[in-house]
C-alpha cells in the first residue's frame, strides 16, 4: 500500500512530460520541414525577383513577371507543350493497356507471372543508358529520332511496367466474391470489372496515373539523347539556358518553377494515395 | 505487352551484340565485326578511367545510401507519432522526391555558387566562409551526394514510416513496462522489426544511385577533372561524346548485369519478407 501511495507522483508527471515531448517534437518538425523545403521556396522566389537584385536577401521586393515573359517569347513554350503531350499520352496509353493487364495477372494464375514480375523489375532498374544506345540507333533508322511519337513510345514502355507493377496489388486486394456476386446478378465479366472492381481501386488508379505522369515528366536522359530541337522537352530546354545563354538565373528559376509546378500540384492533390502507391509500388511485388 | 517486349528485349539483344564489336560511329565498317568479341571487356579492365569511374560510383553509392537511410530513418522516427503538424509535415517532406531531377540540379547548382547562394552568405555572416564546393575536387562529390540526399531521403523516410507502423504494439509495451529507455526500445525492439524493410529500401537506393545522371550532368559535368564521373556518366561520354558505341555497350552490359544481380537480391528478399510478415499478422 505504501509503495503504491508513493508512486502517483511519476504517474502524474508522465502525461505532462509527454505533452512537453510532443510540443518539442512538433516545434522541431516545423523547423526541419522549413529547412528541408528552403531550396524549393528559394527557387520560386528567385523566379519572381527583378534582375537588378536577383539574389538579394531582402524579403520585401516587388515581384515581377519579366522572367516568365522572357520565357514566353523564346522556345520554351514549345518544349513545355512537348512535355505535356508526351507525358500525358504515355500515361493515358499505359493506363489503357496496363490496367487490364494487371487485372488479368491478378485474377489468372499464370505460370509466367513470376517471370513477368522479374522482367518488370529489371526494366525499372536497368540504367537508362543501356537502353539509349540501341534505341538511338533504332530511332535514327526508323526516323523516330527527335519526334514526339518516339519519346511517347519510350515513356510508354517504362510506364506500362510501372502500371502493371503498381495496379496488381490493388486488384489483389479486391475480393473475388464481389465479382462473383455481380456475375450472379447478371453482370458480364466486363461489366463487373467496370462497375465493381474498377471503382474500388480508384485511389490506386489515381496514384498510378500520377506516378506514371511524374516519371515521364521528370525524365531527362531519354529526352536529352532522343530529341534535338523539334521534340525536346522542358527539362532539356532548361539545360539549354545554361549552355547557350550564359548564366541566366532568373530565366532558369522561372523555367524550373514552371517545370516543377504540375508535378508538385499533382503530388499534393493525391498525396495520401501517393504515399500508399510509392510504398506499395516499391516494396510489394 | 508485345510493345513492351519489343522495346525491352530487342534493344537488350542489340546491346549485347554491339558490346562484342568495336563499333565506332566514325567508322561504319566496325559495325558487325566480331573478330575479337571480348576485346571490349579486356580493354575495360585495363582502362584507368573506367576503373576510376567504378571507384567514384562506389563512393557516391555508399555515401548516398548511408546518408539517406540515416536521415530518412531519423525523420521517420520523429514523424512516427501522429500529431496534426507532423501529419502535414509528412506530406510536405515528400516534395523533393517528386521534383524533376533537373530542377533539383539547378537549385543546388545555384546554392553551391558562392556569390549568389544564401547558404554561403549565411555561413560567411556567421564567420565561417566556405569556398566553392563544386569546383573543389575534394568536395565536389560530397556536394553531389548532398543534393542527391536532399532529393531522395523522403523515400527512405516513407519506407521507414511504413515499417514502423507495422511494428506490433505488444513488445513495445512490454519493453516500456520493463523500464527500457526510448533508445533501448528503438535499438532492441523497433530496429530488428524494421531492419528487413530498411535493407530492401537500401538496395533500391543503391540501384537508383547507379542511375544518377541529371544531377551530375547539371552540377559538375563529371568534373572537376573526372572526380564526379560515375560509371553511368562515363558510358554516356563514351557513347555520345566519343561515339565509341561498342565499348560503351560493353560497359553498359556490365552495369545492367550488376543491377540485375541487385534486383534479384531484392526479389528474393521481398518474397522472404512477405512470408515472415504473413506469419506475423
Amino acid at each position: 500500500m505504501m509503495t503504491r501511495a508513493s508512486s502517483p507522483s511519476p504517474q502524474a508527471v508522465r502525461p505532462l512530460r509527454k505533452l512537453h515531448a510532443r510540443r518539442i517534437g512538433d516545434a522541431f518538425t516545423i523547423v526541419l520541414t522549413l529547412a528541408v523545403l528552403f531550396p524549393f521556396f528559394w527557387l520560386i522566389q528567385v523566379s519572381f525577383r527583378p534582375n537588378e537584385d536577383i539574389f538579394g536577401s531582402d524579403i520585401l521586393f516587388s515581384p515581377t513577371l519579366e522572367h516568365y515573359r522572357a520565357l514566353w517569347k523564346g522556345n520554351f513554350p514549345g518544349s513545355f507543350i512537348n512535355s505535356i503531350v508526351t507525358s500525358v499520352s504515355a500515361t493515358v496509353l499505359a493506363m489503357l493497356i496496363g490496367v487490364p493487364a494487371a487485372y488479368a495477372l491478378s485474377r489468372a494464375q499464370f505460370r509466367a507471372s513470376r517471370g513477368i514480375r522479374m522482367w518488370i523489375l529489371v526494366t525499372r532498374m536497368a540504367p537508362p543508358v543501356a537502353f539509349t544506345i540501341p534505341l538511338f540507333i533504332a530511332f535514327k533508322f526508323m526516323q523516330l529520332h527527335d519526334t514526339r511519337i518516339g519519346l511517347i513510345i519510350v515513356y510508354l514502355t517504362f510506364s506500362l511496367a510501372l502500371v502493371i507493377w503498381m495496379m496488381k496489388p490493388f486488384f489483389d486486394a479486391v475480393p473475388t466474391a464481389l465479382e462473383e456476386a455481380a456475375a450472379i446478378d447478371g453482370c458480364s465479366t466486363w461489366r463487373a470489372f467496370f462497375s465493381v472492381t474498377l471503382p474500388l481501386t480508384a485511389p490506386g488508379l489515381a496514384a498510378t496515373a500520377v506516378i506514371c505522369f511524374i516519371q515521364a515528366w521528370n525524365d531527362f536522359f531519354f529526352a536529352l539523347i532522343l530529341t534535338r530541337t523539334q521534340a525536346s522537352t522542358a527539362p532539356v530546354a532548361i539545360v539549354g539556358f545554361i549552355q547557350y545563354a550564359g548564366w541566366e538565373w532568373g530565366r532558369m528559376a522561372a523555367a524550373g518553377t514552371l517545370v516543377m509546378a504540375p508535378v508538385v500540384i499533382f503530388a499534393i492533390l493525391v498525396r495520401r494515395y501517393l504515399v500508399h502507391g510509392l510504398a506499395a509500388g516499391s516494396i510489394k511485388g | 505487352m508485345l510493345v513492351l517486349a519489343t522495346l525491352t528485349v530487342v534493344p537488350g539483344i542489340y546491346l549485347a551484340l554491339t558490346a562484342l564489336t568495336p563499333l565506332n560511329l566514325a567508322n561504319p565498317a566496325t559495325a558487325w565485326n566480331f573478330e575479337d568479341p571480348l576485346g571490349n571487356f579486356r580493354s575495360m579492365l585495363e582502362d584507368p578511367s573506367f576503373l576510376h569511374s567504378v571507384k567514384v560510383q562506389a563512393h557516391l553509392s555508399a555515401a548516398s545510401v548511408v546518408l539517406q537511410l540515416l536521415i530518412g530513418l531519423a525523420v521517420a522516427l520523429l514523424l512516427h507519432t501522429s500529431t496534426r503538424i507532423r501529419d502535414v509535415a509528412r506530406s510536405l517532406l515528400l516534395i523533393p522526391m517528386v521534383l524533376p531531377p533537373i530542377v533539383v540540379g539547378i537549385v543546388w547548382l545555384a546554392l553551391f555558387t558562392v556569390d549568389i547562394s544564401p547558404i554561403h552568405r549565411g555561413l560567411a555572416w556567421l564567420g565561417m566562409p566556405v569556398g566553392p564546393l563544386l569546383t573543389n575536387p575534394s568536395s565536389a562529390l560530397w556536394a553531389v551526394v548532398l543534393a542527391g540526399t536532399w532529393q531522395n531521403f523522403p523515400f527512405a523516410m516513407l519506407m521507414s514510416l511504413a515499417a514502423l507502423q507495422m511494428v506490433p504494439a505488444s513488445p513495445l509495451e512490454a519493453a516500456r513496462i520493463d523500464g527500457a529507455s526510448a533508445w533501448q526500445v528503438f535499438l532492441h525492439v523497433r530496429l530488428p522489426f524494421i531492419a528487413p524493410t530498411l535493407v530492401v529500401a537500401g538496395l533500391f537506393m543503391l540501384i537508383d544511385s547507379v542511375k544518377a545522371f541529371p544531377l551530375i550532368f547539371i552540377m559538375t559535368d563529371g568534373g572537376p577533372g573526372n572526380v564526379t564521373e560515375v560509371t553511368n556518366y562515363y558510358v554516356y561520354r563514351q557513347a555520345f561524346s566519343f561515339s565509341l558505341w561498342g565499348y560503351a555497350s560493353s560497359i553498359a552490359i556490365t552495369l545492367v548485369a550488376a543491377v540485375f544481380l541487385l534486383s534479384y537480391a531484392i526479389d528474393r528478399l521481398t518474397s522472404r519478407l512477405d512470408k515472415t510478415q504473413g506469419s506475423l499478422s
